[in-house]
């Protein structure tokens, strides 16, 4: 029963890991896959670093008070590899971030797309191949 | 007139700069078989070595991540000993947050072919060295006819050696420490675990990869891996890839710790 139990667990973690390509660190322990959240802000600063690529945004929340929200991508060279540079997003580009939040709860997110929201040019994720 | 070559040379440098990474993703590697519109034919023969073995060098990437999420076929379950079910169990409903990755060291053997970043075989006469991608790191494997060590130093990837059966290239590798798991999931291992991979270059474009665990005081008996497919990453480089900026450590921490 228990090993059962194990198995269906396995499959079922399996499953949501199926098509993330985190190299790094364990994805379904750092993010919530059922607790998407869509934001668009502007970029106060872009991590071009390894293990991952970390960028900024600052949202504006419905009080006109704002918030800085942090955002992971897979590292430079994956995102090389799909076209992206180090400086295809700029500090001061508002972008549109379909993201999946944190367990823990803080304002940090894996981002599944991004979007330019000037122009709607998708500048990662959705129908690009992640290698 | 030196003045006129700095600046020059400069000049020279900004121009490349500013394409160089797109010149090493994308750059038409000699020994490369091509279709008449020039592309790499992924279809062609598997290339040979001077004394007729084939040779597996090249870039390569597994085809899905299945295998390093799950080393095993579908539905199927290792032989665990109880310790090791009882870590496998912890590993899995704690989503691996503690894996090898997470604190920013390799996966091993085998699961060091299986992530989602390439790797590069180089093989000579008496060595086939792979190049892993994630985190900068390498393998040896001696075919120089020599045995494995009786007393090693215990390491990460262990000592290989390999030898060809037929066009299989089999790769014997032992004397691991304890440290990485077998796959994502968390099969584990000890210091007594002894793989055999075995690899087949299909074409020039593919390659499979067979591995049989032997770990007696973690499993019961051998068992072996699903079988791994590699497609060829033709006409691009391996790009850099270490651990500068690890944010997410803390975060799991953090988080998996308060739920103990």
């Amino acid at each position: 029963m228990m090993r059962a139990k194990v198995a269906i667990a396995v499959g079922v973690i399996s499953l949501a890991l199926a098509g993330r390509a985190l190299a790094h660190h364990s994805f379904t322990a750092e993010f919530d896959a059922t607790k998407p959240i869509m934001l668009t802000g502007t970029v106060t600063k872009v991590e071009w670093t390894n293990p991952h690529t970390w960028f900024f945004i600052d949202v504006k929340n419905p009080d006109g008070s704002v918030t800085n929200w942090g955002f992971e991508m897979p590292g430079p060279a994956q995102l090389l590899r799909q076209g992206l540079k180090r400086d295809s997003m700029k500090i001061g580009d508002v972008v549109t971030v379909d993201a999946r939040r944190s367990r823990d709860g803080s304002n940090n997110a894996n981002a599944q797309t991004v979007t330019m929201a000037s122009t709607g040019q998708r500048l990662f994720g959705g129908t690009a191949p992640v290698p | 007139m030196r003045k006129y070559h700095l600046v020059a040379t400069v000049a020279l440098l900004w121009t490349m700069g500013a394409t160089a990474s797109a010149q090493w993703l994308s750059v038409p590697l000699p020994g490369t078989p091509r279709t008449p519109d020039g592309k790499p034919n992924l279809s062609a023969a598997a290339p040979k070595t001077s004394d007729g073995k084939p040779d597996l060098s090249g870039i390569w990437k597994a085809d899905t991540t299945r295998y390093n999420d799950n080393l095993l076929p579908p539905g199927t379950e290792a032989p665990m000993l109880p310790w090791a079910a009882d870590v496998y169990k912890h590993r899995v409903s704690t989503m691996g947050y503690e894996r090898p990755m997470t604190f920013c060291m390799p996966h091993g053997v085998p699961d060091a072919f299986t992530t989602p970043m390439p790797f590069k075989i180089i093989q000579t006469s008496g060595d086939t060295i792979i190049l892993f991608e994630e985190f900068h790191k390498y393998r040896q494997v001696h075919t120089d006819g020599r045995k494995l060590p009786e007393d090693p130093d215990p390491a990460w990837y262990g000592y290989s050696i390999g030898r060809w059966e037929g066009d299989t290239f089999v790769v014997d590798t032992s004397g691991f420490k304890e440290g990485t798991w077998l796959d994502n999931n968390g099969h584990p291992h000890t210091e007594a675990l002894k793989t055999t991979e075995r690899f087949r270059r299909i074409n020039f474009g593919r390659m499979d990869l067979e591995v049989e665990i032997t770990d007696p005081k973690a499993y019961s008996r051998p068992w072996k891996s699903d079988t791994i497919h590699f497609l060829l990453m033709p006409d691009t480089e391996l790009m850099e890839h270490l651990c500068e900026n690890n944010r997410d450590l803390q975060s799991l921490q953090e988080y998996w710790g308060n739920k103990k």
